[in-house]
């Protein structure tokens, strides 16, 4: 279209937005000819439309985007799964549900488990096979001790006991995938047991845990195993193997079920990759199938006698029958399948039916989990220790070295962050800030506030709130201009951030001025910042109280309806529409928005308190 | 030969052990030996069901069977007699592990492995910090405020257990996949 390009080179120089917003929201074509004038016409017509928003000429613009992501936001949550749930409240008083979880994660390691060829995510196919991986007869396992550095780490941050001696075990069934009969894992004697973890309020989505405050899960046991061939499948029939993947090693974490809610489960999950992923112990994420995650379902009625239900899993007693889930690829699948199973298991029990011990999947998009394998398919594994492998002996001073290696974990970062006066930050923005970029914006964060605090120790009272301030730089500010690039912490040095921020609290630039010179700064402008604000004189030199005056009365004067909708309408909010002409009149950098503020609300006599 | 030498020396032995006491005198004389080695005193039919007597052992039902071999992915049977010679077989030798089941083991440990297990065994294999000290030396900590391990993704060199010609064996390829075909519909 013709139009859009003219519009984009005659709007001023601003960030881009794109044209067709840039349309909707203006009401007056700036080239007038019959096909336009048409166009915009059809365009504003349609407009007014449901579904679209209408344009108030005085509202900014950006309300008008807002809007509308709210408008496509409430259609959007109308999908099939959450209302059913939404409908089913009443049925959650009289049903409680029950989950375990089991996680498959892949251990970050250089070479395999039991041989020593390389690990590997996307290399040739079939080019990091050694012979016992292919299961080639006569091969011999050769357990490599460095994989169990990760392992032993993963299991100290989910707070396990690692014992001293494990040993592992043969679990048979054929498949294509598995080239030797039976997968090696540890049935009998895994090497973690009874851990937890804790899910904090601000391990939940909306900050809110559905139980009130933090709820702990244990953990049964941590073991190693190995991992299976990639398969691809062409269709009817035929399937292509790549053994890369054999014999990489991963562990499988085992909770207990006491989560009673999607939520949790889901918040469990993620909780669970993002400390496994801090502790470096498993970098590839559910995305890329580096994670999968088991889940186990049962319902119960509430308030009933233990003894009429029959099932207990170590030491957890009193549960209904339970299906398993297998393969659940995402964080949202683990949400979604819980909630159309724990539905249909409610529907199966009120209409007098039993629930059937069996394996069933998940697609993303299904409205209910799909049977795999009933009763009669069911596998015995016929587990056996495998003779092979010797047992794994633990030395407990290697275990203190690793736990003394975890470092901060997560949980105490944000502990850290929200707790006390230092730092001071929300909740939900210490949890952004610690889980960014893989804790490096959080080192960027921390090395930022030294220098500002070392910057500003001889004035102690411009320190005050400097944490949530430095947060709002390094998460808001600092992070819309990475917005599709990859975070470096040379794009901005700590030292010149720090600098910007420094000067703003001693309040020598306005927040507009700090603004202009973080995105030079990121543009690539090699002079030092405080260089920059001698050069382009953007030093606040604060208007005096009568310039001030001053130049409030002149806007007063020119704009009577304004004043008259505040004072007499009482749309307070006008005051601010005031500061902005202020401050775009006055010389850049010369006007603070909240003096000026002050000085307007004298002015027209407002009552104090009333502005925001 | 040697063996009965062996006898004999221990026998000697025996008889001098037992001049301290008094004169009995209870061991075997060489020329019994030929006699005393000539019938056996055990055999293992007597762990197998007697031929003309039904096995005692639980029977083992047709879908039993059908269960297990398909566990073993072991190809199911062709005919019915072929069926019922299975059957016997099975029955037998669950009656032969019946037998050993019946010793008592009150307190043995099973062997998993023939090991060494000796306490100096298990300081050798035990992993520790200088066992692991290599792999150790592959990790670096980064950031100084906020610290975290990373391992050095560096390639690594498994080309003594890579370099064989693993598509060799396969019958059937498709470039450097291998191939395989499944009968049962996929669910």
């Amino acid at each position: 279209m013709f139009v859009r390009p003219t519009l984009a080179a005659l709007a001023p120089a601003r960030p881009y937005i794109c044209p067709s917003c840039l349309h909707r929201a203006t009401f007056q074509p700036l080239i007038s000819s019959p096909y336009t004038s048409a166009l915009v016409a059809t365009r504003r017509r349609a407009l007014h439309t449901v579904g679209n928003p209408s344009t108030d000429h005085d509202a900014p613009f950006r309300k008008t985007l807002k809007d509308a992501a709210k408008q496509r936001k409430r259609e959007r949550s109308g999908d099939s799964v959450h209302q059913a749930s939404k409908a089913s409240e009443p049925r959650l008083q009289k049903w409680e549900l029950t989950v375990g979880i089991e996680i498959h994660a892949e251990l970050n390691t250089a070479r395999k488990l039991f041989s020593s060829a390389a690990s590997s995510t996307n290399d040739a196919p079939n080019t990091h096979v050694a012979l016992f991986d292919a299961a080639f007869p006569g091969s011999q396992p050769h357990f490599q001790i460095e994989t169990l550095i990760p392992a032993l780490r993963a299991a100290l941050a989910l707070d396990c006991e690692i014992q001293p001696k494990s040993s592992f075990d043969r679990k048979h069934y054929f498949y294509q995938d598995q080239p030797a009969g039976y997968q090696i894992t540890q049935y009998y004697e895994p090497f973690a047991r009874d851990g937890r973890i804790t899910l904090h309020p601000h391990d939940f989505p909306n900050g809110i845990s559905p139980q009130g405050g933090p709820i702990a899960i244990d953990i049964k046991q941590v073991q190693m195993e190995q991992d299976t061939a990639k398969t691809v499948h062409q269709p009817p029939a035929t399937h292509l193997l790549d053994f890369n993947r054999v014999s990489h090693p991963l562990i499988e974490i085992i909770t207990l079920p006491q989560i009673h809610d999607p939520t949790t489960a889901a918040a469990c999950v993620r909780k669970i990759q993002r400390i496994l992923r801090s502790v470096d112990a498993c970098t590839a994420g559910m995305e890329s199938g580096g994670l999968r995650a088991d889940v186990n379902v049962s319902v119960r009625e509430r308030h009933t006698q233990a003894a009429q239900v029959g099932n207990s899993y170590h030491g957890v007693t009193g549960l209904g029958q339970r299906t398993e889930i297998k393969n659940l690829a995402s964080v949202k699948a683990v949400e979604d399948a819980i909630i159309a199973e724990r539905d249909r298991q409610i529907d199966i029990l009120e209409s007098g039916g039993v629930i059937e011990g069996e394996t069933r999947g998940w697609t993303l998009g299904s409205k209910s989990t799909k049977r795999l394998r009933g009763k009669e398919g069911e596998i015995d594994y016929r587990y056996m220790p495998d003779p092979d492998i010797a047992p794994v002996l633990v030395d407990k001073d290697l275990v203190a070295h690793l736990q003394s290696t975890l470092y901060l974990s997560t949980d105490d970062a944000i502990k850290m962050l929200t707790e006390g006066e230092e730092y001071n930050l929300t909740s939900k923005d210490a949890s952004t800030l610690v889980s960014l970029d893989d804790g490096a914006r959080l080192e960027y964060y921390l090395d930022v506030y030294q220098l500002l605090h070392l910057t500003l120790r001889s004035r102690p009272e411009c320190l005050r709130g400097a944490g949530k301030v430095t947060g709002n730089w390094v998460l808001m500010e600092l992070g819309a201009l990475f917005k599709n690039e990859i975070w470096s912490a040379d794009r901005v040095p700590p030292n010149q951030l720090a600098s910007i921020i420094s000067h703003l609290l001693q309040k020598k630039i306005t927040g507009r001025t700090a603004k202009l010179l973080l995105s030079l700064k990121f543009q690539g402008d090699s002079r030092d910042v405080a260089q920059i604000i001698v050069d382009e004189e953007m030093a606040l030199q604060p208007l005096s109280q009568e310039e001030y005056i001053e130049l409030a009365q002149r806007l007063l004067v020119e704009n009577p309806n304004i004043v008259k909708d505040i004072v007499e309408k009482k749309q307070y909010k006008k005051v601010k529409w005031f500061v902005g002409q202020m401050i775009g009149k006055a010389a850049e950098g010369k006007v603070e928005p909240i003096a000026a503020e002050t000085v307007i609300a004298e002015l027209l006599n407002l009552p104090p308190g009333k502005l925001k | 030969m040697a063996s009965k030498r062996a006898l004999l020396c221990i026998r000697s032995y025996a008889k001098q052990t037992h001049s301290l006491n008094g004169d009995t005198d209870v061991g075997i004389e060489p020329d019994e030996l030929d006699e005393l080695l000539a019938k056996p005193s055990w055999s293992v039919e007597s762990l197998l069901p007697p031929k003309n007597q039904a096995p005692d052992a639980p029977t083992v039902s047709s879908q039993q069977l059908h269960h297990l071999l398909r566990l073993s992915a072991l190809p199911p049977p062709e005919s019915a007699e072929e069926e019922k010679t299975m059957l016997n077989t099975l029955s037998a030798q669950l009656h032969f592990v019946g037998e050993i089941q019946r010793v008592d083991t009150t307190n043995v440990k099973p062997l998993r492995a023939i090991r060494d297990e000796t306490k100096e065994a298990e300081k050798e294999q035990m992993v520790t910090m200088d066992t692991l000290s290599k792999a150790l030396a592959q990790e670096q900590i980064i950031g100084k405020h906020h610290k975290r391990i990373q391992r050095k993704t560096d390639p690594v060199d498994a080309k003594d257990v890579e370099s064989w010609n693993v598509m060799g064996s396969a019958e059937r390829v498709a470039g450097k996949f291998f191939v395989v075909d499944s009968e049962r519909p996929q669910e």
